[in-house]
């Protein structure tokens, strides 16, 4: 035993060339599972890990401004509560610094207690005149510690100075998020406010037992008497409101990052299968000297093994780093924190799995073949399969050259499945990639595909529903109402409540899963993400707790697949909600006509005195966001491309190692080199035909609609690729076919043509 | 000193102006103490019309010099002209041009390629050469006149020795080189097969094309116009 593997580090050490080689492939497999590694781990962990640093409460309570020592009695006698801190947050608050300005910024005096954010840079909020900016706005606006912000509002100014950065996943931020949030002392903001001492306007609680926070929050509504529009947010609800913003595409990616690893490890079993077949002769003669099937496999998977080690880690490390950059943008636009040394362990497991991985498939083969009778294993290695010639064309159009390239291909079929299998895998993934970029921009900018068959929105009164609707170009207009609201028996459990005056179907129509459209006030259309999250069917009845305290039931008539807030919405008829929340302001939704165009009724609509505004998609609506997004598809499928460049490589190596003789007959008949990268192009083409024509299909039939219903369970997402986008990937692999070909043939006409005549 | 140690009786010596013509060629292989010159001061010269049999025992240097006359391999030291070519100076594309027009090979193993037909195999060379139409009628030419009609059709894993090396001797001749260097051409053949062989060598040795050949063969020298004999990487 320990023989043969001493046998397996000489042969290692004497073929440095191969085993550099192999490595690049492992390199390039643990390349691909490290940006996906990096990208899942980041993305699935980013929250909680946020939230943990940070603190954050296990409930938010919102409130009309209130006397704390009126409030902190109340938070404290209810049940589970174990600790409780309070803040004063001013809304639509102009802040300016560095030629920067917005007029949509939260301004939030904290008191003593905890804080529920996590100081990212700088110090926490000491005395009078100090800030604490939320990382977004510092990032966007380039504000560093020791600068100043200025405040105004209606008559109040403040200037304060920057001594601190911090991060709070409660809200995705700015610019995601419409304003920035700011930390000031108290004291300055009751001043700013005009409040009086002790007012404030938000609870942070934190609880003893997160499972029975169910029934605080029921206490809390009883025990809320003379404290006005008490609205909670829980940390699950939290979790949810950031996944209206990105919870789509964080599914999406991680999705995507599982259907990489699985073809990271179909490459390292085909590489390490056709590998092993290179080196029959070599298990052969072993066997014949006497060495046992399983003394020759734990040689091949040591020797597999020490390749696959420092390989392994150079690639995972390099694509960690490819995609650390841009994840780490992602998470901060999300308000979350990346996962720093921590992404260590993650990798180090991918490291230990990939080298079991390589050890494994380079035993497996090496064990069947030395189980063989050893003059099999001697003989096999020499043989050539050649197909039947029936089975290509002989037609003159094609080059003879390619179509000898073809033939060699074929003659080792098992090599090229398997080759076809691992392009055809990263064909789908790249195919996955592209429906995903095409899928968010229509999110954000097509309504439709969001269910809205309404182009404009315009805010008015609802009595204006019927001067709009006789507009030139305007189909219909209805006034649709939005309020967010909680479950009466899980108030974790918040959703939007949607009422249309009328049908709403006409205006906003999510395809129905399961029962009817409702029909009169007292039914609900419930999306497919609530019905999930209620055990709702239709027929069940849903009890809505509205803002205002009141209840509102309904029972169900349908399930919708909505995208919008996670299928965590209602669909009502607007009158009931209105009776019940009377303050309600509507938003007039507009149906444009066959043939009109958004802009020439916003032109009618603004020469009628009314104000509108284009409908989009979710409500990923920043620009920024989205970039980032693309930068990190971009080093995935850069990723991606370079595996199936080293793929193309390898095998159009082998077929020139193992064919070196071909190749030499060839030069000795006139070939020039170009004509040799000619044949290796016809196995490249070969190959990277029926990889891209497999990943299509793949993609298809398997990898799109895997993704989609991983990414959301509430929804049915277009994320099948385009004629365009096939287009693409099959000219891309061509491509990488060519690059392939002409680089092995650089090297193998280097070769001496004596030496090439001489094998057998 | 030349390479014309002796010509085989019976057979008219060649006056001509040479097609190929050899001086002074060496050849080592290895380095330091393992090296070891397999062609030492080699001088030679091959007349068009001309069937020179080139012998000598394991490790003399035939299938080194005949490498070196067909561009194979490169030379230590001396030079090659093949039909007015210097071929020591010419670079990559340049042999390969040579061996594309100028040169014919026949190896002992053959070397057709496994996954192309006998006719393929014989049309390759013209194909190669940017010459496909005229390529395909001579070698069907050749085919036929080969006795080759009903193997052109077959992949040459189901061919004889024979056969297969007749398609190589076609093979060689489709481009109509001037030279053509055959290694061994009966070494695997049976003796009827191998005396066909030669006798087509013989044959084709006309006209302005040449043919050395290397050979073990006593029925081969007997065929040829001329013998030389390679020992210790020296003419005999």
């Amino acid at each position: 035993m320990t023989s043969l593997l001493r046998i397996s580090l000489a042969r290692l050490r004497r073929r440095r060339a191969r085993a550099l080689l192999a490595a690049g492939g492992i390199a390039a497999a643990a390349a691909m599972l490290g940006a996906a590694t990096t990208v899942a781990y980041s993305l699935g962990t980013g929250f909680d890990r946020a939230a943990d640093r940070a603190g954050l409460p296990d409930a938010i309570a919102q409130f009309d401004e209130a006397p704390v020592d009126d409030v902190r009695p109340r938070v404290l006698a209810l049940p589970n509560v174990r600790e409780v801190s309070f803040r004063l947050e001013d809304g639509g608050v102009e802040v300016f610094s560095e030629g920067n300005y917005t007029r949509h910024a939260k301004v939030q005096g904290v008191r003593e207690g905890r804080r529920g954010y996590a100081i990212v840079a700088g110090r926490d909020v000491r005395a009078r005149g100090e800030v604490v900016l939320e990382r977004g706005l510092e990032r966007e606006w380039g504000v560093r510690l020791g600068d100043t912000v200025g405040l105004h509002e209606f008559r109040s100014d403040a200037t304060l100075r920057v001594v601190g950065v911090a991060v709070t996943p409660d809200s995705v931020a700015f610019p995601l998020a419409n304003g920035p949030r700011l930390y000031a002392h108290y004291e300055d903001v009751r001043d700013f406010m005009g409040e009086r001492p002790g007012a404030v306007n938000i609870a942070l609680v934190w609880v003893q037992n997160p499972a029975l926070l169910d029934v605080t929050l029921a206490q809390a509504r009883v025990a809320s008497f003379g404290i006005a529009e008490l609205r909670f947010v829980t940390r699950e609800g939290i979790r949810s409101l950031i996944g209206q913003a990105a919870g789509i595409v964080i599914a999406l990616l991680v999705a995507f990052s599982l259907v990489a690893v699985g073809a990271a490890v179909v490459m390292l079993a085909a590489s390490a299968a056709a590998d092993v077949q290179r080196r029959l002769a070599s298990i052969g003669v072993l066997r014949t000297l006497g060495a046992t099937p399983r003394a020759v496999a734990a040689g091949y998977a040591l020797e597999a093994a020490l390749v696959a080690l420092p390989a392994g880690a150079l690639g995972l490390a390099a694509g960690a780093l490819a995609v650390g950059t841009p994840t780490e943008r992602l998470l901060e636009a999300l308000n979350e924190l990346g996962p720093g040394i921590a992404i260590a362990w993650p990798l180090l497991g991918c490291l230990v799995g990939l080298v079991a991985i390589v050890a494994v498939t380079a035993a497996w083969p090496a064990w069947r073949a030395a189980s063989r009778p050893p003059v099999e294993t001697l003989a096999g290695a020499d043989v050539v399969h050649v197909p039947g010639r029936a089975r290509l064309g002989r037609g003159t159009l094609v080059s003879p050259t390619l179509r000898l390239g073809v033939r060699l291909a074929l003659s080792r079929p098992a090599r090229t499945a398997a080759t076809i299998a691992v392009l055809a895998a990263a064909a789908s993934v790249v195919l996955l990639i592209l429906a995903l970029a095409a899928l968010l921009q229509r999110l954000e900018s097509d309504p439709e595909t969001v269910g809205k068959r309404y182009r404009l929105a315009v805010t008015a009164p609802a009595g204006a529903a019927a001067e709009i609707g006789r507009l030139p170009g305007v189909a219909g207009a209805a006034a649709r109402y939005e309020v967010a609201a909680a479950d009466s028996f899980a108030l974790g459990e918040s959703f939007t409540v949607v009422g249309f005056d009328g049908d709403h179907t006409r205006f906003e129509a999510p395809p129905l899963a399961s029962g009817r459209r409702l029909d009169g006030e007292a039914e609900v259309e419930v999306g497919l993400g609530l019905a999930q999250a209620l055990n709702l069917s239709p027929g069940a009845t849903l009890a809505v707790q509205l803002p205002s305290g009141r209840e509102v039931r309904y029972r169900v008539s349908g399930v919708v697949r909505a995208l919008e807030n996670e299928g965590r919405i209602a669909y009502v008829g607007a009158m009931r909600l209105r009776r019940a929340e009377p303050f309600l302001t509507p938003r007039i939704a507009v149906l444009l006509e066959r043939g009109a165009t958004k802009d020439s009724v916003a032109a009618e609509l603004r020469a009628a005195g009314f104000f509108a505004e284009p409908v989009g998609g979710v409500t990923v609506q920043n620009g920024g966001f989205l970039d980032v997004l693309a930068a990190l598809l971009r080093s995935l499928a850069g990723v991606i491309g370079l595996v199936c460049l080293y793929v193309l490589v390898q095998t159009l190596a082998l077929t020139a190692q193992e064919r070196r003789r071909a190749v030499a007959v060839l030069q000795t008949i006139g070939a020039a080199r170009s004509q040799v990268a000619a044949v290796l192009a016809g196995s490249a083409f070969l190959v990277a035909a029926f990889g891209a024509l497999a990943g299509i299909v793949l993609e298809r039939l398997v990898v799109g609609p895997a993704a989609s219903g991983l990414a959301a369970s509430y929804v049915s997402l277009p994320l099948l690729a385009g004629a365009r986008d096939a287009a693409i990937v099959t000219l891309g692999l061509a491509v990488l076919g060519l690059l392939a070909a002409a680089w092995v043939a650089r090297t193998a006409v280097r070769r001496p043509i004596v030496a090439g005549l001489r094998e057998d | 000193m030349t390479g014309d140690l002796g010509a085989n009786a019976g057979r008219a010596p060649v006056v001509s102006a040479p097609l190929v013509s050899a001086r002074g060629l060496v050849k080592s292989y290895g380095s330091g103490r393992a090296a070891r010159r397999v062609l030492d001061e080699v001088d030679l010269d091959v007349a068009p019309g001309e069937l020179l049999a080139v012998v000598g025992r394991s490790g003399s240097g035939k299938s080194t010099l005949l490498h070196l006359l067909g561009g194979l391999d490169r030379a230590d030291a001396g030079s090659i002209t093949v039909n007015g070519v210097r071929i020591e100076s010419l670079s990559q594309a340049g042999l390969t041009e040579l061996r594309r027009h100028q040169v014919g090979f026949v190896f002992q193993s053959f070397h057709l390629l496994p996954e192309l037909s006998g006719f393929e195999n014989v049309i390759l060379p013209g194909r190669l050469a940017g010459d496909g139409t005229r390529a395909a009628a001579r070698a069907r030419s050749l085919i036929e006149s080969l006795e080759l009609g009903e193997a052109a059709a077959r992949l040459p894993d189901t061919l004889s020795g024979g056969e297969q090396q007749r398609l190589a001797i076609a093979r060689a001749l489709v481009n109509d080189p001037a030279l053509v260097l055959a290694d061994e051409p009966t070494g695997n053949l049976d003796a009827e097969s191998a005396a066909i062989v030669l006798g087509l060598l013989r044959r084709i040795a006309a006209g302005p094309r040449a043919v050395v050949l290397v050979t073990h063969d006593v029925e081969a020298t007997a065929l040829a116009d001329r013998v030389i004999e390679l020992r210790d990487g020296r003419p005999a």
